[in-house]
C-alpha cells in the first residue's frame, strides 16, 4: 500500500521534471508576452512615459475607423497572399510533374531550385534589389529587351509585382520538394491502367495525379498561407515599403507603428488583430482542407 | 514512336537545365560582382571581372568583424538547437506516454502557440528579455530559441513517440533503468531520425533568423548575427553595391556549402517536418 502510494508520487514527480522546462520556455516567449500583449493593446503609451495610460478599445476603434495606413497594408497583405499561394503552388506542381519524369539530371534540377529557399529572406531581399537596380540596366544595354528599363521597385504597381516574384523564388524549392515527394506515393501502376485504358496526359493528371495529390496541396498551401500573412523581411529588404509607402504589409505596419513610431499601444492593438485573423483564417483553412481530404 | 519520345525527353531535359541556370543567374551576378572594383559594378553587372579584386573580401572581413560574427551565429544556433532538443524530448515522451486529462491540456498548451505569429508579440517578447537579462548576450538570444522553437519540435516528437511499443519502456523499466537513465539510454536513441529532422529545421531557422536578432540587438551590439551585420552594412552602404555583394556572398556562404555536402539530408528534413508539421 505504502509502496504504491510512494510509486505514484514518483510518478508525478517524475511528469513534473520532464515537462516544467518545455512549458518555462514557451510561457516565457509566448504565453506572457501575449498577456501583456492584450493588456497594451487597451493602452496608450509610447514606452518612455512610466505608466500606460488605460484607454479601453480606443485603439481597436481608431484601427478600424480611419485608420488607411492599416487599411492598405491589409489589402496589400490579402492581395499578395491569395496570389502568392496560387502561383506558387501551381508552378510547384508543374515542376514537380516535370522533374518525377526521372530526368537524367533531376537531381541537380531539384537542388538548383532549393538553394534559394536555405538563404536569408533578408539577403534574397538585397540580392535581388542589386538585380532591379543594377542588373537590369546591363541586362537592358546587352539585350535591348523593354522588360530591363521598367522601374521595378520604383512604380507602386511594379513593386508589387517584384515582391511576389522574389517571394517565389526564394521559396519555390520548399513547396517543390514536397510535391514530389507526394507525386512518388502516386503508384505507379495507377497510372499506367489510365494510360492502357486510353487517358491522355491531361486526363491522367486531373483525375489521378491532383487528387492523389491532395494531403501534399493541404501541408502546402497551409504553410503557403502561414507564410504569407506574416511577410515582413523580404518587403524590408527590397522595397522598405516603398515606393511611397505602397507595399508595407500588415506585420511591417505593426513593426513600423511599434518601432519606428513608438506607438506602442496603438502598435499592439494592430499585433492583436493580426493574430486574429492568422486564428480565424488557420481554422476555416484546415476545416475545408480536410473534409475535401476524405472525399479524395 | 520510342524514339521520338526519347528525342522529346531530351528537349524537356535541355529547357530545364536552362530554366534552372537562369534561376540561378541572380546568385551567379552576386558572386562575380563581389570580386568587381566599384567603377567595373557600376560600368556592367553582367560582364565577369576583368581581374579579380580580393580587397572587398579583406575589407568587408575586418569591417564587419567576421570571425566574431560567424561564431555569434555558431553560439546562438548551438544553445538553441540543444535546448530545443533536450527540453521538447523530454517533455513529448512524457505527454506521449501520460494518459491524463492534465497530461492532454498540457499538450495542447505546448503546440498551440505555433498559430501565434512573432509580429504579434515582438514588443513584449523584447521587453521580457530585457527584464530577464537575455538579450544582451549570444548565450541569452539562443536561450530565447528555446521556446519559439519547442512548440513544433514538441509536436513533431511526439508524434513520433507514439508509434514506438510501450513494451521497449517496460523491458527497461525490468532491467531497472527508470527516469532521465531510461530516456536517454533508450528512447532518445530511438528518435535518431526526427531529432535530425528537427535539427535541419532548427538550424536554418534559427542560422537565416532576422527579426528576433534585430529587436535584440538593440540590448546589445555583441548579439549581432550574420544577416543582421549584412543588413546593417548595406545600410551604411547603400551605393557601393561591390561591398554589399560581397558582405551577402560572407553571410550565405556557410549556408551554400553546409546544403552541397548535406544536400539529401536537408531536403529530406524538410519535406519529413512539413509532413509532420
Amino acid at each position: 500500500m505504502l509502496k504504491t502510494l510512494g510509486r505514484k508520487w514518483r510518478e508525478k514527480m517524475e511528469f513534473g521534471i520532464f515537462t516544467l522546462p518545455v512549458l518555462i520556455c514557451i510561457a516565457v516567449a509566448f504565453y506572457i508576452p501575449f498577456a501583456m500583449t492584450i493588456r497594451y493593446s487597451m493602452t496608450k503609451w509610447n514606452g518612455i512615459s512610466k505608466n500606460p495610460v488605460f484607454v479601453g478599445f480606443d485603439n481597436f476603434k481608431q484601427i478600424f475607423m480611419g485608420d488607411t495606413n492599416f487599411a492598405d497594408s491589409a489589402w496589400f497583405t490579402i492581395k499578395y497572399a491569395v496570389l502568392y499561394i496560387i502561383l506558387v503552388n501551381m508552378l510547384a506542381i508543374l515542376l514537380a510533374i516535370v522533374l518525377d519524369m526521372k530526368l537524367r539530371t533531376t537531381s541537380w534540377l531539384r537542388a538548383a531550385f532549393f538553394v534559394p529557399y536555405i538563404l536569408s529572406l533578408v539577403i534574397v531581399g538585397f540580392i535581388w534589389k542589386f538585380i532591379f537596380m543594377q542588373g537590369f540596366s546591363s541586362l537592358s544595354a546587352s539585350t535591348g529587351w523593354g522588360m530591363f528599363d521598367l522601374s521595378w521597385l520604383g512604380t507602386p504597381g511594379l513593386a508589387f509585382i517584384s515582391i511576389l516574384a522574389v517571394s517565389i523564388w526564394q521559396s519555390i524549392g520548399f513547396y517543390l520538394v514536397i510535391y514530389i515527394a507526394g507525386l512518388q506515393s502516386v503508384p505507379e501502376d495507377l497510372k499506367e491502367a489510365a494510360t492502357v485504358d486510353g487517358a491522355g496526359p491531361f486526363r491522367k493528371f486531373f483525375s489521378i495525379t491532383l487528387p492523389l495529390l491532395a494531403p501534399s496541396i493541404t501541408i502546402s498551401v497551409f504553410m503557403a498561407l502561414t507564410n504569407s500573412i506574416k511577410v515582413f523581411d523580404v518587403i524590408l529588404s527590397l522595397t522598405g515599403g516603398g515606393p511611397g509607402g505602397t507595399t508595407y504589409s500588415v506585420a511591417y505596419d505593426i513593426y513600423r507603428d511599434t518601432f519606428q513610431n513608438n506607438l506602442y499601444g496603438y502598435g499592439t492593438a494592430k499585433a492583436l488583430i493580426l493574430f486574429l485573423a492568422v486564428l480565424v483564417v488557420t481554422i476555416i483553412q484546415l476545416s475545408i482542407f480536410k473534409r475535401r481530404e476524405v472525399e479524395a | 514512336m520510342k524514339t521520338q519520345s526519347k528525342s522529346s525527353r531530351i528537349i524537356i531535359e535541355v529547357v530545364m537545365v536552362i530554366l534552372s541556370l537562369l534561376f540561378l543567374y541572380p546568385l551567379f551576378l552576386t558572386i562575380i560582382n563581389s570580386f568587381k572594383s566599384f567603377g567595373e559594378v557600376m560600368t556592367d553587372v553582367i560582364a565577369l571581372p576583368k581581374q579579380l579584386v580580393f580587397s572587398n573580401y579583406t575589407y568587408v572581413w575586418q569591417f564587419i568583424n567576421y570571425p566574431k560574427l560567424f561564431m555569434n551565429n555558431m553560439v546562438i544556433t548551438t544553445i538553441g538547437l540543444l535546448g530545443i532538443v533536450f527540453v521538447s524530448s523530454i517533455a513529448a515522451y512524457k505527454l506521449a506516454r501520460t494518459k491524463s486529462k492534465w497530461s492532454g491540456i498540457l499538450y495542447f498548451l505546448c503546440i498551440m502557440p505555433m498559430l501565434i505569429p512573432f509580429q504579434s508579440i515582438m514588443l513584449t517578447v523584447l521587453q521580457i528579455s530585457k527584464n530577464i537579462g537575455l538579450s544582451e548576450s549570444t548565450w541569452g538570444l539562443g536561450v530565447l530559441y528555446w521556446g519559439f522553437g519547442a512548440p513544433l519540435a514538441v509536436f513533431i516528437y511526439h508524434g513520433f513517440v507514439k508509434g514506438i511499443p510501450m513494451e521497449i519502456d517496460e523491458s527497461a523499466t525490468i532491467d531497472g533503468a527508470s527516469g532521465f537513465r531510461l530516456f536517454f539510454s533508450v528512447i532518445f536513441p530511438l528518435l535518431k531520425s526526427v531529432t535530425t529532422t528537427i535539427v535541419i529545421i532548427d538550424v536554418m531557422w534559427i542560422w537565416n533568423d532576422f527579426l528576433l536578432p534585430l529587436l535584440m540587438v538593440n540590448g546589445s551590439p555583441d548579439t549581432k548575427t550574420l544577416t543582421l551585420a549584412a543588413y546593417t552594412f548595406v545600410g551604411q552602404y547603400t551605393s557601393d553595391w561591390q561591398y554589399a555583394m560581397t558582405a551577402m556572398v560572407m553571410a550565405v556562404l556557410p549556408s551554400i556549402v553546409v546544403f552541397i555536402f548535406l544536400q539529401k539530408y536537408i531536403v529530406k528534413g524538410v519535406v519529413a517536418g512539413a509532413v509532420k508539421g
